[in-house]
């Protein structure tokens, strides 16, 4: 499949520091990617280069095989942005900011307006069309945002922390319409904090940290990766258990509370059958089974430890 | 779409925005200078005025008239373009516009020709106020739109330099107060260059401001005390190197990208 974004060894310093330190990276086209990140990973650094408010200091970026620094006006208007930081005019009312980043895109100004009013009511607010960006409320303007990015049919739509400050219905709401471009061909670069968005939403995830790329997977694979843990509710409190760890490499730990028993294993799902038969075979009696699944926000903390793990031991190099 | 019809509907587009940012607020635009050249015509012209002899065959009144324009229309563009790249950086909007496809001298081109735009209407405010005072001719039309036309360009294009060089509020206020209005005041608006000594003649021929103020005068007197041809053939250069400075500023980011 062709890339919307290709990324290739790209590097953004600050003086002594380091933002992005040689990230490769491809989205295909027609994606939902996720960018995930602690702070300061360099997630907003990355984004910005793409559309031009950062320059990089080496390497190579393109979207839709155009680089973003040589054919940065194709490059430009392939793409819709709705970023973290509210950066509207506030002299005009929304709908009017809405048809003058419409001309900049080369969108005469008739049907300019009508796209605007489209945007509008896809997002809710049209009601609010004739007022100023300040005066609305803070999940109105969160759709204003998104209202913007749309304004001019982007092939690549950046969200950049879209839901952040969000209620939860207001949340759903955005997910709905960004899962909606998606599903009608446009690629969507995700970043954001809630690990809940990126596992619901996300076919794909790159995980930054400290300026490069520590893993690009699917949220299922992520997840795979992590533990689960297989709680075992028995009838009686049994004098032994079998060993699971004994018969399977993926076991990781058992513990034993009274009736309940704690089984800690990679790929919870495949091992919760085993572990019923040993049961079984031992002569115990279950009343209740269930596979508490690893989240996407486990593997995430665990990789960027791993990440600080690697930082300290460079410092201390 | 193409990139030749993404230039012209791209530049349009931020070019009405500009204009309409200025014309939509007459009390921030249109008002100021209003008020203060109904003050300086009446203090000036008619109170002072009276009792100074002509300059060059010229009544005082009439002879302030043209300077007055300059200051008027230089100090708007300036005050515009630097105001809004300012304004636009430090809320951040700005970034509506360069994360477009519009080409860097596009933006260039909207923003200075805006705030152009926004000095010559505040010159011809001042032409009209004083009209309502003196009675005001046009003796040499080609020189007058020529001069306008260059100088509030030049001005813009300065504005645009100085919005993108200020960090803060300050920076515009200090820009505006210390060096456009010392310019404009010893740049011949209100005394004739004949009347001063002449080791501060010369000086003045350095004061850029002195070829402006006598461009438009002999726009609209048809006096002059420095040749207009040599005077339009500069600032024509000037104001192209400064658009030229503009566009190369944009396009290496300064003051607008990290």
């Amino acid at each position: 499949m062709a890339s919307a974004i290709e990324i290739r060894d790209l590097t953004k310093s600050y003086g002594d520091v380091r933002a992005l330190d040689g990230v490769d990276l491809d989205v295909p086209e027609g994606s939902f990617f996720g960018l995930l990140g602690p702070n300061g990973a360099g997630k907003t650094t990355f984004i910005n280069i793409l559309v031009g408010l950062v320059r990089k200091t080496g390497g190579e970026a393109s979207v839709f095989g155009y680089d973003v620094e040589d054919d940065y006006r194709e490059a430009r208007d392939r793409i819709g942005l709705a970023p973290q930081e509210f950066n509207v005019d506030r002299f005009f009312p929304i709908r009017e900011v809405l048809e003058h980043k419409a001309g900049y895109h080369g969108i005469p100004h008739d049907e300019a307006a009508e796209r605007a009013d489209e945007v509008l009511k896809r997002v809710g607010i049209y009601d609010k069309r004739d007022t100023r960006f300040d005066w609305l409320s803070g999940g109105m303007k969160r759709r204003f945002m998104l209202a913007r990015a749309l304004i001019t049919d982007p092939d690549l739509l950046i969200l950049d922390e879209p839901t952040a400050g969000v209620d939860v219905q207001l949340r759903h709401e955005l997910w709905e319409t960004i899962v909606d471009l998606n599903d009608s061909g446009t690629t969507i670069l995700l970043t954001t904090h809630y690990i809940e968005e990126a596992e619901r939403l996300c076919d794909e995830v790159a995980i930054l940290d400290s300026g490069s790329v520590i893993e690009v997977a699917s949220p299922e694979e992520l997840m795979d990766r992590g533990t689960d843990d297989i709680v075992v509710q028995l009838r009686d409190p049994p004098t032994a258990v079998p060993d699971f760890a004994a018969d399977d490499d993926r076991v990781e730990a058992v513990e034993l509370d009274g009736t309940r028993l704690v089984v800690t294993a990679q790929q919870g799902g495949l091992v919760a059958p085993d572990v019923v038969q040993a049961l079984d075979r031992a002569g115990h009696e279950i009343v209740d089974l269930e596979i508490s699944r690893t989240s996407l926000e486990e593997v995430f903390v665990e990789m960027t430890r791993k990440g600080e793990g690697r930082a300290t031991a460079e410092v201390e190099q | 779409m193409s990139l030749t019809s993404l230039d012209v509907t791209g530049f349009y587009a931020l070019l009405r925005r500009e204009v309409l940012r200025f014309v939509r607020r007459p009390r921030n635009t249109f008002v100021p200078p209003f008020i203060t050249n109904v003050l300086y015509f009446s203090v000036f012209g008619v109170i002072l005025g009276e009792r100074i002899n002509e300059i060059a065959g010229v009544p005082y009144i009439l002879f302030i008239l043209p300077g007055l324009i300059v200051l008027g229309a230089v100090s708007n563009a300036f005050e515009n373009a630097s105001f809004s790249i300012f304004h636009g950086r430090w809320n951040r909007y700005i970034e509506e516009a360069l994360t477009s496809p519009l080409s860097y001298s596009s933006m260039v081109g909207a923003y200075v020709l805006s705030s152009a735009t926004r000095g010559v209407l505040v010159g011809a405010l001042v032409a009209l106020i004083g009209a309502f005072f003196t009675s005001v001719g046009v003796a040499r039309p080609f020189y007058l739109v020529a001069f306008m036309l260059v100088i509030t360009l030049l001005f813009a294009g300065l504005g645009v330099v100085g919005g993108l060089w200020a960090d803060d509020f300050d920076d515009l206020t200090m820009m505006n107060q210390f060096i456009l209005r010392p310019l404009v005041f010893f740049g011949g608006v209100f005394y004739s260059l004949n009347e001063i000594p002449a080791t501060f003649q010369q000086a003045s021929l350095l004061n850029p401001m002195i070829y402006m103020v006598n461009g438009v005068r002999y726009g609209f007197l048809g006096v002059t005390e420095v040749d207009p041809n040599l005077s339009l053939g500069v600032l024509t250069a000037l104001t192209l190197g400064v658009v030229g400075l503009n566009v190369v500023l944009f396009r290496r980011g300064y003051g607008l990208t990290d």
